[in-house]
């Protein structure tokens, strides 16, 4: 079997000495799709920010490829992206926002692949890559965001409820995109939603969190 | 009211001949003005990023410290950098009294609070989400605070706009530390200053309309980046 790209042991996060999350095991496969579904407040954009790297857990331990792994590596951050719950976009074009994550990495071709990225999320290029941040819709919005975490063909994608607040159109749209992502470099995707028949459809697995645990799996 | 009148028509012949002890008093400003802004940006806007951006013990104090001096009168400043500069003084050997670079040692540390007050504010008030973001796009630590710098980047030049605004309209410290020589350190407020009494009336119609001008253009800026820093 393969190692799994990220591992959980154990692993508790507190808020204020409250314990918001509580997990003993948990892999994230080369290549799966892992749905995480719970009601609000169950911990699903916590776990999400822990797979992410973002925040270090209260304790146990993380590993990134059978590695135990920091927050602070930015090799791991350029490897694993997370859409957040409701994205922020920088204060720049589309273009700019989808080709920032490329620029840092000193990527060449950025024009195609942003490009190409924007097709992927229903995004016609030519009509969006000049449009500045202030001058799209929350849905265009959410895509443009899905659009720069794409672009850079993570090993995992994270995605904090995509298609919520969105049209039935748009969620479709990023239903096709999170899949294209799989099919194209093969990324692992974990996905935290409550549209269940979203999750039943595309996921490998489902989690279930309740208030922080592992309530149950399928 | 005739004489007004005459002056205001003088004024006008001053600026459109080109007259050239006119002429002298506004490329001062725009020299002494032009060196302090380069001042109080290099320095200003990384010590206000820093005082926004990090947190540290003492972090509140500093922030009183610095909008205390936002409120410094200008020939305050001026007698502190005529001591620093007098013959005597602690950097008398440097001959920058009565000199364009003095006058603007002291409008640098007129617009430095303004500087580092409007951009910790600026830095402060940017979104929550922003660090995550940039992390989990995969910048580094340097690429982060640039990205940050640059989201800020029409209040921190809302903070230069004001920062000029009020280094040319400034008259203590051209007049302490400049000392109004003709042809050397008169700026255009020193200029009206002190010379509208000795009979050149015309001449600081002429000034005053080229501050009001500048006035303007500094606020039509200010609306217009105000209008765009909270987009
Ligand atoms: N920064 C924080 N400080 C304190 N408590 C927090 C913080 N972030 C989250 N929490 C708490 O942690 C718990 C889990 O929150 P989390 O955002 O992970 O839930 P969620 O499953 O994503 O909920 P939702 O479906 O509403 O997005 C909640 O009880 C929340 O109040
Ligand atoms: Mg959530």
């Amino acid at each position: 079997m393969n190692t799994p790209i990220i591992s959980l042991y154990n692993v508790r996060q507190r808020y204020s000495e409250r314990t918001v999350l509580a997990v003993d095991r948990l892999d994230i496969e080369p290549g799966s799709i892992i749905g995480l579904a719970g009601p609000n407040g169950s911990g699903k954009s916590t776990l999400l920010r822990l797979l992410a790297f973002l925040e270090a857990p209260a304790s146990g331990t993380l590993t990134f490829m059978g590695n135990p792994a920091s927050c602070k590596s930015n090799q791991i951050h350029r490897q694993i992206t997370l859409l957040v719950q409701e994205p922020y976009l920088l204060k720049r074009s589309v273009h700019a926002n989808v080709a920032y994550g490329l620029k840092v990495r000193g990527e060449s071709d950025i024009m195609a692949k942003v490009n190409h990225a924007l097709e992927l999320v229903g995004l016609p290029p030519d009509k969006f890559s000049c449009r500045q941040w202030f001058e799209l819709s929350g849905g265009e919005s959410q895509r443009v965001a899905l659009a720069a975490r794409l672009v850079l063909r993570p090993k995992v994608l994270l995605m904090d409820e995509p298609t919520a607040s969105l049209d039935g159109q748009s969620a479709t749209m990023i239903r096709q995109a999170a899949l294209a992502a799989r099919k194209e470099y093969g990324a692992s995707l974990v996905i935290a939603s409550h549209d269940m028949a979203w999750l039943n459809a595309a996921c490998d697995q489902i989690i279930h969190l309740e208030n922080g645990k592992i309530s149950g799996t399928h | 009211m005739d004489f007004l009148l005459q002056g205001f028509l003088h004024g006008f012949v001053l600026l459109f001949t080109g007259n050239s002890e006119t002429y002298s008093a506004i490329w001062t400003t725009v020299g002494a003005s032009t060196l302090s802004m380069i001042g109080s940006l290099t320095i200003g806007i990384p010590l206000g990023f820093l005082l926004g951006y990090k947190i540290f013990p003492g972090k509140k104090i500093l922030r009183t410290i610095v909008d205390t001096l936002l409120s410094f009168p200008t020939v305050v400043i001026g007698l502190l950098v005529y001591a620093l500069l007098t013959r005597h003084g602690p950097l008398g050997g440097t001959g920058l009294l009565f000199s364009i670079p003095g006058i603007a040692m002291g409008q640098t540390i007129l617009g430095l609070p303004i500087i580092i007050a409007m951009t910790a504010t600026a830095v402060e008030a940017l979104d929550k989400r922003l660090p995550m973001t940039l992390i989990t796009l995969g910048a580094n630590q340097r690429q982060i605070l640039w990205a940050t710098v640059l989201e800020a980047r029409y209040s921190i030049m809302l903070a230069a706009v004001a920062a000029y605004g009020r280094i040319v309209s400034e008259v203590g410290i051209s007049m302490m530390v400049g000392g109004n020589i003709k042809w050397h350190t008169r700026t255009i407020t020193t200029a009206i200053a002190l010379e509208t009494g000795k009979g050149e009336f015309a001449m600081g119609i002429a000034l005053g309309m080229v501050l009001l001008a500048v006035a303007l253009t500094v606020n039509i800026l200010a609306s217009g980046l105000k209008k765009k820093a909270i987009k």
